[in-house]
């Protein structure tokens, strides 16, 4: 991946390299270690992606042996499912909503952590817990409690509950979401770490405030990282599964506000049992995260400055 | 290392890992015993006894250990289904009338005169017998009947004065009640019954329609839901029923709905477990007919409440018949399940167990009785989407509730899906 290649200190490191077996050998070598991956990439990942790219033309119900049914599943997706563009939009809605709030948290406390003197290891993994435990069907069930009638927010601030409610609903999932920032923290943080401290010492003397710093320093410097994260999460936020399941009960409700694709994607399959219908759903999402993912491809040009190309 | 005992090292571990995997083929005998697994819906009454009468069970037959598992509908059906899909579905499951065709034919449950014997059905009525059949062969055991009710918090409703529900009372009947409750208690009289497909199938009956033809297709049109759909929301928006929030927290227990959250007065919900309420409401419910047609015409009927399969790839299927067999034979287990299931279907058992019935097991086969004789007879079984449809159903209503659309658009959103859901 390119976005990886993080601007590098000035001076090059020298490391003793040891003598190294021949190249075939190692290759070998290489492919019976990476044997029991390959095995599972095959046997879990490409032959069930193979399989459910069939089934989605055919009327597979889970039960009984599919029948070919060519693009019925895709039009009727398209021409006869009210509820699938619900879904695909409260899906944009989330993602428009969780992607930039929880990049943006995890790069000012980055940048908070960066400027600590003291403690920082510490601070590094209070703030990363959230990562670990956030993604767990017990904290999406406490985030229902808290967020229903007569829960934590309910009480404190008199909202009522916001899981009933179309709209924050949303906004409950999102901040699910949001508060597990600690990834993109980490990596924001490694990226902060890379930055020459010259630079900094230079506007200092040229009298740049904290301010521009910021603007002309460590948001082009950074942006090879900004880049990186907001690919990955809008990856991962396209296809969020179990905060939206647990916080709306299964249903995506109220009113399907938090009916997301994946949720909707597994209604059809496993609720109502048309799995050939939800194989072609699962397909026109990976083309359109391919899509989209190609489109910030296109944009980073514009905006995403690498260390490297600006020395030629 | 050489490479090549590096090489053998990884070949074991992989070994090792794949045959990890193929471990545990789900549970059939531990320590010499025979394990079934038996789940099934309800509320904690009815998990309570359910189990006391497992126990028993198991003491009768020591060689059988039996593993229970119990949910909300809601999470029930989901969870069965994916069972089922995956070649995993319990020994022993409960069913609803909803998902006898499709888990028949979909080849998950077993024929059962393959285990003739096992099972006693002659003292079954045969007509209610005969609702577990698919294609002729008996996939399904009913296990009772049971019928829709309008059941209320007494004094709640008795305090605030309002003439209580009577015999062969209509829907403008109940709405009036509804609106009288909520003007003088300010709580909604009643669950805004527009999410419910079984309300709005009772309602419709009682215009002499039915929720789906002989032939399997939609027997009611856009306009039909339309006039259904406006008149409950016309009741939510002057409060008389519970409000959208109140309303979508329905998921099939009777703890989350607003009469069990204490939100409302009334619930349009099954008798039996209705039985659930008296945790939640000691000082009492009562049991009332649901509403009939302007002109009398009654619309809710008798129904199987619930079923009992087993599986067709079940490890131990005579075990498994012989638990069906207790639970719907066993004069001891009908003891102690009482009606918590609805009035058993043996009827010697239910003669027998009659005069014994208490509390609210009495409360349900006195409601049964008030109505006996006064009912249409019951459609036949719904077509396998309706299970999809009834969960449709209640979130097209949402999307009425929450006023994001007028009970018109809603209505031809759901005419659409459920067009495209019973064609497949």
């Amino acid at each position: 991946m390119t976005t990886t290649q993080l601007p590098t200190a000035a001076e090059p490191r020298r490391v003793e390299v040891p003598k190294k077996p021949p190249r075939r050998q190692r290759e070998g070598a290489a492919w019976v270690f990476l044997s029991p991956w390959v095995l599972g990439a095959c046997v879990l990942t490409l032959l069930p992606m193979a399989v459910s790219f069939y089934l989605s033309f055919t009327d597979y119900d889970l039960f009984n042996s599919p029948n070919w049914v060519g693009l019925r599943n895709y039009t009727q997706m398209f021409t006869e499912d009210p509820r699938y563009w619900r879904s695909v939009g409260a899906t944009l809605m989330y993602v428009v909503i969780a992607v930039p709030l929880q990049l943006a948290l995890a790069l000012v406390v980055a940048l908070a952590l960066k400027n600590m003197k003291h403690g920082r290891a510490f601070y590094r993994s209070a703030f990363y817990a959230p990562s670990l435990l956030g993604a767990s069907m017990s904290i999406a069930l406490v985030w229902r409690a808290i967020f229903n009638d007569g829960g934590t927010v309910d009480n404190l601030f008199g909202t009522g509950g916001w899981v009933n409610k179309p709209g924050w609903a949303l906004f409950a999932v999102a901040l699910l979401t949001v508060w597990q920032f600690g990834a993109p923290m980490v990596i924001f943080l490694a990226g902060l770490q890379q930055i020459p401290g010259e630079l900094y010492e230079a506007a200092e003397v040229d009298g740049a405030s904290r301010w521009r710093q910021f603007l002309s320093i460590t948001v082009p410097m950074l942006s090879p990282v900004i880049f990186f994260n907001l690919v990955l999460q809008t990856i991962q936020a396209f296809q969020v599964f179990t905060p939206a399941f647990a916080v709306s009960a299964g249903k995506g409700g109220p009113a399907d506000s938090t009916l997301f694709y994946t949720l909707y994607l597994y209604d059809r399959g496993f609720v109502a049992s048309h799995m050939g219908y939800a194989s072609a759903m699962a397909w026109v999402l990976l083309i359109a995260i391919g899509a989209i993912t190609a489109v910030l491809f296109r944009t980073s040009r514009s905006w995403v400055f690498y260390a490297s190309e600006g020395d030629r | 290392m050489s490479w090549r005992s590096r090489a053998a090292a990884t070949a074991l571990a992989l070994c090792a890992v794949l045959a990890g995997c193929s471990e545990g083929d789900g549970s059939s005998s531990v320590g010499g015993k025979v394990v079934l697994r038996y789940t099934w819906w309800g509320n904690p009454d009815r998990a309570a006894r359910t189990q006391e009468a497992v126990d028993l069970f198991e003491k009768k037959n020591p060689g059988i250990e039996v593993q229970t598992s119990f949910s909300g509908y809601d999470a029930y059906k989901q969870k069965l289904a994916t069972q089922a899909a995956g070649g995993d579905a319990p020994d022993v499951m409960q069913l609803d009338y909803r998902m006898i065709d499709q888990y028949a034919s979909g080849g998950v449950l077993m024929d059962f005169a393959k285990q003739q014997g096992a099972l006693d059905t002659g003292e079954f009525d045969k007509g209610l017998l005969a609702t577990g059949k698919v294609d002729g062969k008996q996939y399904a055991i009913p296990q009772a009947r049971g019928t829709e009710t309008v059941v209320y918090d007494t004094e709640q409703w008795k305090a605030s004065g309002v003439e209580p529900p009577r015999q062969g009372w209509t829907w403008s009947e109940w709405a009036d009640a509804m609106r009288a409750l909520a003007e003088k208690t300010g709580k909604p009289g009643a669950t805004d019954p527009g999410q419910s497909e079984d309300a709005f199938e009772i309602w419709l009956r009682g215009q002499g329609k039915a929720l789906y033809t002989k032939d399997r297709k939609l027997g009611f049109t856009a306009d039909d839901l339309a006039r259904w759909w406006t008149f409950t929301d016309k009741l939510r928006r002057e409060g008389a029923v519970s409000s959208a929030e109140q309303t979508t927290q329905i998921d099939g227990t009777v703890e989350n709905t607003p009469l069990g959250r204490g939100t409302a007065l009334s619930d349009t919900n099954w008798d039996a477990p209705s039985s659930g309420y008296l945790a939640i409401i000691p000082s009492g419910v009562t049991l009332a007919p649901m509403p009939a047609g302007e002109d009398g015409t009654p619309g809710q009927y008798f129904k199987p409440s619930m079923f009992m399969g087993v599986a067709a790839d079940a490890s131990h299927p005579k075990e498994s018949v012989r638990l069906v067999d207790f639970m719907l034979n066993d004069a001891e287990a009908a003891k102690i399940l009482g009606a918590t299931r609805g009035i058993p279907v043996n009827e010697t058992l239910r003669d027998a167990i009659a005069p014994e019935l208490k509390d609210f097991d009495k409360t349900v086969y006195d409601f049964q009785a008030s109505v006996e004789g006064k009912l249409n007879a019951p459609p036949q079984a719904p077509p396998s989407g309706d299970s999809a449809l009834q969960t449709t159903f209640q979130r097209d209503y949402d999307q009425v509730s929450y006023e994001r659309m007028s009970p018109r658009e809603a209505a031809e959103n759901y005419i659409t899906e459920a067009k495209a859901e019973l064609r497949s």
